[in-house]
């Protein structure tokens, strides 16, 4: 009995010694993520497999639906949404590139988006290396473009974000919940 | 003796209690682990098993930035993919996750990216601003670290005629395990250390500025 009573002290003591390790360090709960265009340029580049040159990297974390609705509800219409957690979501063009009829340098912007129901309003930043959206200042906008939104039938639980080739360049698709967008990037 | 045993008993149920509490708080553990076991892959972009990360130097430079205390301006930022333990031994023999003496990305998936917004020295050696792919060879006392100019690349497609930059660094025992895979920046008194954590594995690389 008392070797019993001694094994499970020793037991509970290891389980909650395993438990305080597990909770260090810290991980993201909205795990960062990237995608480039050319897609997975960095396998087919070891590969040599790439047959363009890389054009764009986008760097955004992934919050999770959770049983929520998230359009409308966890993020107001309206109002300016990091397009993603934690860091600003950042996109990297390798060379330039045309939104929305204007000119968009080579070089590192951050992108945010405001959503409505029907469109959301992809903005690009010159801000880097930011927080949130927290000190977003429309001055130092580059570009906006207002995109329509496609209803889907079925949800995504993680944000995503790839990149899809198109007749005269290739699209930025930001898919979550029951919500894509498409934002048309012109080589 | 009839006392004892209740008193062993009380301790029993006790445990029992606590073993539950345990066992339950397991089961409500970090929701990005527990999404990843139900979620079905995205069909757009799966999630990955070893997240991204981010650090920088100053330390948590974006929300230094949005609390208008950045004057300091940015000197480095470091994107790298985080494995885990998962209950395996991480550096050794050929049955570890990373064998001594064989090349490792210091991360997981894409290459590991350092970058440099102003000229540093690492160990005398001049690193001109710009960015790098950062990786690493163990060994059990030390870690050898290389900074090469194969940007965008995955895993590890080692081009040794690409390296930067080769500097030994001594290898630490930390007291208990750390299961992510961690590296963040840490100031120190000539400017900052990359701190490199993973399993019992402690290296520190001191970078001047």
């Amino acid at each position: 009995m008392k070797q019993l009573v001694l094994t499970l002290v020793t037991l509970c003591f290891s389980v909650t010694i395993l438990q305080a390790q597990g909770k260090l360090p810290p991980v993201d709960k909205s795990p960062m993520d990237m995608s480039y265009y050319p897609n997975s340029y960095p396998v087919l580049k070891i590969q040599d497999k790439a047959t363009e040159p890389l054009v764009a990297r986008v760097i955004y974390s992934r919050p999770q639906k959770n049983g929520r609705t998230i359009f409308g509800d966890l993020l107001e219409y309206g109002k300016v949404w990091r397009l993603g957690a934690n860091e600003a979501t950042e996109i990297e063009f390798y060379q330039n590139v045309k939104i929305n009829n204007s000119k968009v340098k080579k070089g590192r912007y951050t992108l945010y988006c405001i959503p409505y129901a029907d469109k959301w309003t992809i903005i690009i930043n010159k801000e880097t290396d930011t927080w949130g959206s927290f000190k977003y200042d429309t001055k130092k906008d580059i570009v906006r473009m207002d995109v329509a939104v496609q209803k889907q039938t079925e949800t995504t639980e993680s944000l995503a974000m790839e990149f899809e080739k198109s007749a005269n360049g290739f699209s930025l698709v930001i898919v979550w919940d029951d919500v894509k967008v498409a934002l048309p990037i012109v080589l | 003796m009839q006392g004892n045993n209740k008193k062993y008993l009380g301790i029993l149920t006790l445990c029992c209690i606590h073993f539950f509490i345990s066992c339950t708080s397991v089961n409500t553990a970090p929701d990005d682990i527990r999404t990843q076991l139900i979620e079905p892959p995205n069909p757009y972009a799966v999630v990955d098993k070893s997240p991204m990360d981010i650090s920088y130097y100053p330390v948590n430079y974006p929300l230094l930035k949005m609390d208008g205390k950045d004057s300091a301006g940015l000197t480095a930022r470091l994107v790298y993919s985080r494995p885990q333990k998962n209950g395996r031994t991480v550096f050794g023999n050929e049955k570890c996750i990373q064998q001594y003496g064989a090349y490792w990305r210091l991360g997981a998936n894409e290459a590991s990216e350092i970058e440099f917004f102003k000229p540093v020295t690492i160990q005398g050696q001049l690193i001109a601003k710009g960015r790098y792919i950062i990786y690493c060879i163990p060994f059990e006392n030390e870690w050898t670290i290389v900074l090469n100019n194969n940007l965008f690349s995955w895993g590890l497609h080692q081009d040794s005629t690409k390296d930067i930059a080769r500097v030994k660094i001594p290898v630490l025992k930390t007291a208990r395990s750390i299961e992510y895979f961690t590296m963040v920046f840490q100031p120190s008194a000539t400017g900052a250390n990359l701190v490199m954590v993973w399993d019992y594995t402690k290296a520190v690389l001191p970078i001047s500025f």
